[in-house]
């Protein structure tokens, strides 16, 4: 029998299920974002990183001094261990329990391509996905944050093919949407300068023995062979480059590769080696926002050694922060896209002036480094893909 | 007493989207799913005894092939699509099913083990079709005019297959079907013995375990709406594995409360991040230790729970 406190009950709940007069996630008090990530799986280190020590970060920074027009920021995660389906239950257990005002940082293509149509429908900002895929462009509620693949591609063939002239290039890549999207890409601007892949080899996610893909494109005599890989396997392309003596060609990472992980697992093998850089390096750079991030971490988590997760996602941190600020009081979902749109030539301290226009990329540049005595040395200023 | 029982269950299940907060909704028919899942296998282990560590394998070709057929034939009905994607994954049980007769306990494990990662290798490589790593979007399935675009509307359709394949389950338990094949998990010389054709057994042990998942695989594809190789890793075998012992092997109920208690639980200790994978081991460990035959057995001692008897 259904008593009558169990009615009202009913009746409490329905009632609180309707909408709010004000945005959802924020409160005269607090905003509320977050995000699924990678906790455990192949990429928990990156996404502990760029959530717990990269956006919380920096909101540890704008809530000590004062919030955001008196909102204080609060960040909720969940871990999604890579799996799509983990990250479409948690997305949306963030927007309809959490009542998250907006997504920060997710990681990964495939969990973050599960959750679009799902943000898009319900029209939750997708802010800075940690991807590289550019399945995330011409969407009205994503504004993408690393830096694209054809993006990246443009710039090492352009830097490669156009200024150092180099003629014979060959690709060691990941056989999933990261290593695909950016062949694709290699073999469109090599196609510019009327120029193809000597060799491709690819590799399974998750594999670290790449010795026989290594001497298949030793064979294709290669000046240069690109690694679209992730840290495991690059250092293993190097170790085996060296293993077996194979000195005429010149390795270079991607963008999502070059760092220090990669750097400390191939040890000396990666001694000359080059890349497409993201991120000024976050241990030595002077530049002021690098700085001030070594400065914060140091205070809030002095265990924590700089790296460029945690500063990818301190940075997405600014760019909330900045965006929530410039709405104003009255901040809404429309309101912080406006805001974000609004950014031209805004200076992080970090990254080049940031300028944001209707395409709602928000990184598109990198620069060209070199291993020497294992730190990346800066060989070229900002290049750009436009 | 028994009728009360389930008359009750039958209201909250049907009045859930009503009084439930919207997650709770789609967290239901995630639940629902898994123990489609569930009683599939536990056809298959609880009561055949025969371990099964691929079932995200057979999830993942059900998944693929509703969604293949959802996106090719946007006009077949619903139904049709989850019966076709149910029979296409127990064709595949069947292939599986026979050369395993010839395999036991761990070796049998392994070469189901090994099933899953074959799969996830055939989902990569046939791009065409399941456009590999890129992954899949899954359009709102229909009924007819009715487009299955809300998260009610879904669940009413995932509650909807789940109670008629509960019944089926609990039916064929008990028909002769049922007994020959606990008799095949307590003896096989046994059951041999007293006229059971193992390999008739075992092998249908494998088809209808295979069409269960098939099935539950075709409504995860419309509920989670994007497929990815990426979906279907080891470790979802082992969660399908944990829900029948957790829940109570050889036990219809278990199943579905085993599954409950895993999908609740691998969804609310996605809040703990990294130490979700220490926490769940915890839990699976304490539970094995304490409840060595599931929940099922566990309510089975308290007078008046209303479970009936295994046998």
């Amino acid at each position: 029998m259904i008593s009558r406190a169990s009615l009202l009950l009913l009746l409490a709940v329905t009632l609180s299920a309707l909408p709010a007069a004000a945005q959802q996630g924020v409160s005269d008090t607090e905003i509320v974002i977050g995000g699924s990530n990678s906790f455990s799986g192949p990429l928990a280190f990156t996404g502990d990183q760029i959530t717990k020590f990269g956006v919380d970060l920096y909101v540890r920074v704008i809530n000590d001094a004062g919030g955001i027009h008196g909102r204080k920021i609060r960040t909720v995660y969940y871990d999604d261990g890579y799996r799509p389906q983990d990250a479409v239950a948690n997305t949306k257990k963030l927007v309809e329990q959490d009542k998250v005002f907006a997504i920060i940082i997710p990681q990964g293509s495939p969990p973050v391509v599960a959750t679009l149509d799902y943000l898009e429908e319900n029209k939750v900002p997708l802010l800075f996905p940690y991807q590289s895929s550019p399945v995330t462009r011409g969407k009205r509620y994503v504004l993408q944050g690393m830096t694209l693949s054809d993006r990246s591609s443009k710039m090492m063939i352009d830097y490669l093919a156009g200024q150092r002239k180099i003629k014979k290039f060959a690709a060691l890549y990941q056989d999933d949407e990261y290593g695909k999207s950016f062949l694709t890409a290699f073999e469109k601007d090599l196609a510019r300068f009327g120029l193809k892949l000597v060799g491709a080899e690819s590799v399974k996610r998750g594999v670290m023995d790449v010795s026989a893909q290594v001497a298949k494109l030793q064979a294709a005599k290669p000046e240069v062979t690109f690694l679209v890989l992730v840290p495991g396997p690059g250092a293993q392309a190097l170790k085996e480059r060296q293993k077996i003596g194979w000195t005429d060609t010149l390795m270079v990472s991607t963008g999502p590769l070059t760092d220090e992980r990669y750097l400390a697992l191939a040890g000396d093998a990666a001694e000359g080696v080059e890349g497409l850089s993201l991120w000024p390096d976050p241990v030595t750079s002077d530049l002021p926002g690098v700085k001030l991030y070594r400065e914060h971490m140091q205070r809030y988590f002095p265990k924590n050694e700089p790296n460029r997760y945690s500063i990818a996602g301190y940075f997405a941190g600014m760019l909330f922060a900045e965006g929530a600020k410039r709405a104003g009081r009255a901040l809404t979902r429309e309101s912080l896209l406006a805001a974000l749109e609004s950014f031209k030539g805004f200076e992080s301290g970090i990254l080049p002036p940031i300028t944001i226009g209707p395409d709602h990329e928000t990184q598109k540049q990198g620069f060209w480094v070199r291993v020497e005595k294992g730190r990346f040395k800066q060989l070229t200023d900002w290049l750009k893909s436009e | 007493m028994r009728h009360a029982a389930l008359a009750t269950v039958a209201a909250v299940v049907v009045g859930w989207p009503w009084a439930a907060p919207r997650y709770f909704v789609f967290l239901a028919s995630l639940i629902a799913i898994n123990a489609i899942v569930a009683i599939g296998l536990n056809l298959l282990s609880g009561y055949t005894n025969q371990l099964s560590f691929g079932h995200a394998g057979f999830l993942a070709i059900g998944a693929y092939a509703a969604a293949i057929l959802t996106i090719r034939a946007p006009a077949l009905p619903v139904p049709a699509t989850l019966l076709l994607a149910g029979l296409v994954t127990a064709a595949v049980g069947l292939a599986l099913g026979v050369p395993c007769l010839r395999l036991e306990g761990l070796y049998l494990a392994m070469a189901t083990l090994a099933f899953g990662f074959v799969v996830v290798e055939a989902i990569l490589n046939l791009e065409w079709l399941t456009r590999g790593n890129d992954g899949l979007r899954v359009p709102a399935a229909r009924i007819g005019p009715w487009i299955l675009a809300t998260d009610t509307a879904r669940y009413y359709l995932v509650v909807a297959v789940a109670a008629l394949l509960i019944v089926a389950a609990v039916n064929l338990s008990r028909t002769k079907t049922g007994r020959a094949l606990l008799a095949v998990r307590e003896s096989e010389i046994a059951a041999q013995a007293s006229g059971v054709n193992l390999a008739a057994y075992k092998t249908l042990a494998f088809v209808v375990s295979a069409f269960y998942t098939g099935v539950a695989g075709g409504l995860f594809a419309l509920v989670v709406g994007f497929l990815s190789p990426d979906s279907f890793d080891v470790f979802l075998s082992v969660d399908f594995v944990a829900m029948i012992i957790v829940g109570g092997l050889g036990s219809i109920l278990g199943s579905v409360v085993g599954a409950a208690v895993i999908t609740a639980l691998n969804d609310s200790l996605a809040g703990f991040q990294n130490y979700r994978p220490l926490i769940f081991g915890a839990i699976l460990v304490t539970s094995m230790l304490f409840m060595p035959g599931g929940i099922a057995s566990a309510l089975r001692k308290i007078p008046g729970a209303g479970a009936r008897p295994p046998r």
